[in-house]
């Protein structure tokens, strides 16, 4: 008896001990949300780091100075996955926040959370002409016709290349692949001396967007824009394309394995590890700006004979929180439209990367001199402005989309293994069924 | 009759805040856990409509859950008996009385000083396939580079590389102290009788130490089982799950795919494992402990 109550007690001690995540309730806001001057109070949780947290604590600053009635806090909260984590534990009670930055699949999630706004109340109560935003990036956040969030930071991905190495491998470097032939043509020359010359970083979005460039969809009803999604599909003839070009180019050896980390991946092209990849266009000026070498920006490469659709908004959109009260709401609605101005979209566009919401900005002088000096920027807004709105390029609504990337990454990595392509991607659909067939038990 | 009914009471007043931070930091959450297992839940972790054992049920069938099982058993494997025997030899170094020992102790043990997130950090700086130490080291040496995290056949060994260094100060610090208890007189005895090292290890070290060895192992045994700050940082569970241990299983379907009920289960399952592992520790290794 005594040994197995020195079990427990050991047990629970362990058990005890091991750590749990501790939630950093900061800058709250003081009863009333109102701060000691008088001001409205909206705290804005974001998860912008590094040089995007920067230029987005500029803006608010600027917002804060431009007026006297309301105090916009910015709060960092990690990663998208974190920040959504954070805020589900916080949601409903009075530490959440008034505005509340999530990413472009949390959508479907935000939606049924119950918890939020949908932003079309404001507009409607304002009669604010969402006309003037950018037609696609819109698209994304309506559901049913109804705008549910502000778009925010929209970025699409994009081919990057080193010309430099482009140039020693006698490519040419105004002429980035735009098909899968040219693309492996390019990254067999480009792969030698223990370099490689293409690498996808193992993040479901990469895929998803691979998808959508050629028009296929990854769940039934329309993506799940006409309809609850019940199936995913995305193991279609262009899923298996995707995954083959993944395979053949890393058999070949042609193609690094970076991993799943960003950083990593941008590290590995700093450092010349590879030649071309896909990122993100809200990487593209601090990888200009970073890069020893000249940095090239092209279209997202498409298997040969196949039209371009287009690609998938991605990045993040800003959410109003219901719980807040009526004076919080309307001085956040008020932040928001500041930063929908011309002005301040085309500051967030030179800066970032990011896509103006409000394309009246590309014909700001500043826009225009930057894009002189970068047209970089310039091929990411061509991309998203030749984009066709269907079903596929408006992207999929489902609120497992985070199980879904995980299956799908496993996937991705399972190819290095070798992995049959059709195999791979069957499993991941068949485990995303899985997971959407128990969210709709919920 | 009445002085015991006091007794009593009294004992019960000094266990009553141990007790009540048990029970909220331990028993609640318990039973908490075991009674979302048998849920679904929402979004928030609130249980919306009984599903009794399909969790249980799935997680049988599930190659995912396997293959975690299979990765936390081949991790606790790679893990526990190295970092024993690592630590008992420095132990037994750091043990003799020697100038400047001290140093050693210190040195020794400092591991125990560093957070599991500092450490994981610093190897996953040498882990990187392009600007690691260990591949540099490796290259110089005529080797080849190797993506160490990124290959499902060496991530989860290079975990447990980085999870032994971290638990080593632990275990030495442990072992050292029940070193240092044992009669002095004993040794002295095997020196008159002119034994040998290996005979005075085996017959009086070994034996002596036996309870404390037994702690560390227990303990040893339910960290291993809990790993997570090293897996989050260093591989996030992958590549192929190969690295996705039970607990971090858990972390990924509750905190970030929000499936409460799901990751319950598997908690409830992990636990069961915990709890068989260390009765079968106290059944049989337990005899073999030399209690003084």
């Amino acid at each position: 008896m005594k040994k197995l109550s020195l079990l427990f007690s050991l047990l629970f001690l362990l058990v005890g001990c091991s750590s749990e995540k501790t939630e950093q309730a900061s800058a709250q806001p003081s009863s009333e949300g109102k701060t000691q001057k008088g001001k409205t109070e909206v705290v804005f949780w974001h998860a912008m780091e590094g040089d995007l947290g920067k230029v987005l604590n500029e803006i608010v600053h600027d917002f804060n100075a431009s007026q006297s009635t309301i105090e916009v806090k910015p709060v960092f909260q990690g990663t998208y996955e974190e920040a959504l984590t954070k805020f589900n534990a916080v949601a409903g009670t009075k530490d959440a926040p008034t505005i509340m930055q999530t990413f472009e699949v949390g959508t479907k999630y935000m939606i049924d959370s119950g918890k939020i706004e949908p932003v079309q109340t404001f507009i409607d109560q304002d009669h604010y002409d969402v006309s003037q935003w950018e037609k696609n990036i819109v698209n994304y956040y309506t559901v049913n016709g109804t705008i549910y969030s502000m778009p925010f930071n929209s970025s699409t991905p994009v081919l990057i290349y080193n010309k430099d190495a482009f140039k020693k491998a006698g490519l040419d470097p105004e002429k980035p692949p735009m098909t899968y032939s040219e693309l492996k043509e390019a990254a067999r020359k480009l792969t030698k001396n223990g370099n490689y010359g293409f690498s996808i970083l193992n993040y479901g979005w990469f895929f998803e967007q691979m998808l959508a460039v050629q028009g296929g969809l990854y769940v039934n009803e329309e993506n799940g824009r006409k309809g609850e999604a019940t199936k995913a599909v995305f193991n279609s003839e262009e899923g298996l394309r995707v995954f083959k070009l993944i395979q053949d180019m890393y058999k070949e050896g042609m193609f690094y394995n970076v991993g799943q980390n960003w950083d990593d991946m941008r590290a590995a092209f700093q450092s010349g590890k590879i030649a071309m990849y896909l990122d993100s266009s809200a990487g593209v000026r601090t990888i200009v700006d970073s890069a020893p070498f000249e940095v090239g920006v092209s279209y997202l490469p498409i298997p040969d004979g196949v039209e371009r659709q287009g690609v998938i908004i991605g990045g993040a959109s800003l959410w109003m929180i219901k719980d807040a009260d009526e004076a919080q709401k309307k001085a956040a609605w008020e932040f928001m439209k500041y930063l929908t101005t011309p002005e301040v979209q085309a500051k967030w566009h030179v800066k970032t990367g990011y896509f103006a919401i409000n394309p009246a900005a590309y014909d700001l002088p500043l826009v225009k001199e930057q894009w002189k000096k970068y047209p970089q920027l310039k091929v990411t807004v061509n991309q998203l402005k030749e984009t066709k709105a269907t079903p596929a390029t408006q992207g999929a609504l489902i609120s497992v989309f985070p199980q879904s990337r995980q299956r799908v990454v496993s996937a991705m990595e399972s190819l290095y293994q070798g992995v049959d392509p059709k195999e791979a991607l069957d499993r991941a659909v068949a485990e995303t069924n899985r997971e959407l067939e128990m969210a709709r038990k919920r | 009759m009445f002085r015991s009914v006091k007794q009593n009471f009294e004992g019960m007043l000094y266990i009553f805040p141990s007790f009540l931070l048990f029970a909220i930091f331990v028993f609640y959450p318990m039973v908490r856990t075991g009674y979302l297992s048998v849920h679904m839940t929402d979004f928030q972790g609130n249980p919306t409509n009984f599903v009794g054992l399909e969790h249980f049920r799935y997680l049988l069938e599930d190659v995912n859950f396997q293959q975690s099982v299979k990765a936390t058993l081949l991790f606790v494997l790679y893990t526990v008996p190295p970092t024993i025997i690592i630590a008992l030899s420095l132990a037994l170094l750091a043990n003799e009385k020697v100038k400047g020992i001290q140093l050693f102790r210190t040195l020794f043990s400092s591991t125990l000083g560093m957070s599991v997130a500092a450490s994981s950090v610093i190897w996953m700086f040498m882990y990187n396939p392009a600007i690691g130490v260990i591949n540099r080291i490796i290259t110089a040496l005529g080797g080849e580079e190797r993506q160490w995290l990124l290959n499902p056949d060496t991530a989860l060994i290079a975990v447990a590389v980085a999870t032994v260094w971290m638990n080593i100060g632990f275990a030495f610090l442990i072992l050292l102290g029940g070193l240092q208890n044992i009669d002095s007189s004993l040794y002295e005895n095997a020196k008159i009788a002119g034994v040998s090292y290996m005979y005075q290890l085996r017959r009086i070290t070994i034996p002596l130490l036996s309870p404390t060895l037994f702690f560390v192992t227990t303990v040893s045994l339910i960290h291993a089982f809990q790993t997570f700050g090293q897996i989050d940082i260093l591989t996030k569970g992958g590549p192929m799950n190969a690295t996705t241990v039970i607990v971090y299983s858990i972390y990924r379907e509750a905190f970030i795919n929000y499936n409460f009920g799901f990751a319950s289960a598997q908690a409830v399952v992990l636990f069961f494992i915990v709890l068989l592992v260390t009765i079968v520790q106290f059944a049989v290794v337990e005899r073999k402990v030399h209690y003084q």
